[in-house]
């Protein structure tokens, strides 16, 4: 490959990360509200209720990221990202259809099935974040007990 | 004598942590060691564990590489410094949901966990809010809610619903909501067994994180600190401070903050050879020394 079709090909990769990485967060939010909607299911039936709405709202947002998912462009170098974000998603939604089974009482797995979506999700998820940098999945900018580095402000760039 | 043994373990550390994130104010007075460490507490037929710290293999390099957290060790090495496996443990009381407090579930295949509902509760509220939000829901790794489903489903993850009494034998927990998160936790031992202990400890998870938080740093004109990160209050926090102090009735030593380097200078404690500090709180009768 010459220089100018690596660049080409580095270029398609950025693309690919910048337009990923806010879906990969979508999918990162909801996959934990979900999770966490499984939790009061499975600890306490009557708490259930407060959360339904979240759970509407889980669901639409995971339907979203998985129409955001398929309609990215995806350099070869970028399939296997691609693949494992695509199964997040598709796992996702899976996860969300099993919760509204499960609150609906149409399931009597005890929750296996939600939780095995939840995993494959959280499986899926945890990939994309070790294939490509920029995917990290907690936010320690924003957690109390890591070193915060100095950030550069935009004002001081030269 | 004592109903519990209990050890404070170190699991990892940053050496050099901003102080004005341990302690609300002294913007300008440079950097302290914070360990990163949880309490085991060994007794009445109970291996009980305050946290469970977070799982190296996700993010260790991550939080070694950008974040300056050094030395981890897992549980496996770090509790067989007192002779105890991750599969010994049969409860875990967790403080909060921050990845270096229930980051290692999976570790510990035959324990019961205990957390706040409103912890769980206001995270999925959270959760609902736009991405502009997400300080509310820093620290927090989507696998450790996914950890805990698997946990509930097998009946091992419980629910409390604000304070509680005996939740173990001698063991008290209580909430101090909307403080550093918004349902956190401190937990009471009173290690005598008796309702009125005269030898209580309080372990405070990150409602403090220096003993400095309960004095402040002028020794002439004592006042509570509130810690630097909260997504409730620092009214909330500072009254969260006063209620365990006055539940140790002012007695400063009895309030451990796991984050505080100085626990190694107030107790009984050793260096392991991995560089890690073992504390000793507390020593039960027949139970041997891990510091001595």
């Amino acid at each position: 490959m010459d220089g100018t079709a690596n660049s080409r090909a580095e270029q398609a990769v950025l693309h690919y990360v910048a337009a990923a990485r806010p879906v990969q967060r979508l999918i990162s939010a909801t996959l934990t509200q979900v999770a966490g909607f499984a939790l009061l299911l499975l600890t306490s039936r009557s708490r259930v209720s407060l959360a339904e709405g979240a759970l509407a709202g889980a669901q639409e947002a995971a339907m979203r990221a998985a129409e955001e998912v398929r309609a990215l462009a995806v350099p070869d170098i970028a399939a296997h990202h691609h693949h494992h974000l695509r199964g997040a998603a598709e796992t996702l939604l899976q996860a969300c259809a099993a919760a509204s089974d499960q609150v609906r009482a149409r399931s009597s797995d005890q929750g296996d099935a939600l939780s095995s979506r939840l995993r494959a999700s959280s499986d899926h998820l945890r990939t994309t974040a070790s294939l490509l940098p920029g995917f990290e999945l907690v936010d320690f900018g924003q957690a109390c007990c890591a070193m915060h580095a100095p950030k550069r402000l935009l004002r001081d760039a030269p | 004598m004592a109903d519990y043994s209990i050890w404070v373990l170190e699991y990892a550390a940053v050496e050099k942590f901003p102080f004005s994130v341990m302690m609300y104010g002294p913007q300008h007075q440079g950097t302290r060691k914070l360990p990163y460490a949880y309490v085991l507490i060994k007794g009445k037929g109970e291996t009980i564990l305050i946290d469970t710290g977070y799982d190296h293999v996700a993010y260790g390099e991550q939080l070694a590489t950008a974040y300056g957290v050094s030395n981890y060790h897992g549980p496996r090495e770090v509790l067989a410094e007192c002779g105890v496996s991750p599969e010994d443990v049969t409860s875990v009381l967790i403080t909060h949901a921050h990845f270096d407090h229930m980051g290692a579930i999976h570790l510990f295949p035959n324990a019961k966990f205990y957390v706040q509902k409103t912890e769980l509760d206001k995270w999925v509220w959270a959760l609902t809010l736009n991405p502009e939000y997400r300080f509310l829901t820093g620290g927090g790794d989507p696998a450790d809610i996914v950890r805990a489903v698997e946990a509930a489903k097998e009946g091992r993850m419980i629910c409390i619903d604000g304070d509680q009494e005996d939740v173990l034998p001698g063991i008290d927990v209580h909430l101090a909501a909307d403080t550093h998160t918004y349902g956190s936790m401190y937990i009471t031992v009173r290690n005598d067994g008796s309702r009125e202990s005269e030898d209580k400890w309080i372990f405070a998870g990150d409602l403090i994180y220096t003993y400095d938080n309960l004095t402040g740093l002028d020794p002439e004109a004592p006042q509570i600190v509130p810690i630097g990160l909260a997504v409730g209050s620092q009214h909330n926090l500072i009254f969260a401070s006063d209620r365990m102090m006055k539940s140790v009735g002012g007695e400063v030593r009895r309030v451990i903050p796991v984050h505080e380097d100085r626990l190694r200078t107030t107790f009984p404690s050793r260096l392991t050879d991995k560089g890690l500090q073992v504390v000793e709180i507390a020593l039960a009768k027949g139970e041997q020394s891990r510091v001595a």
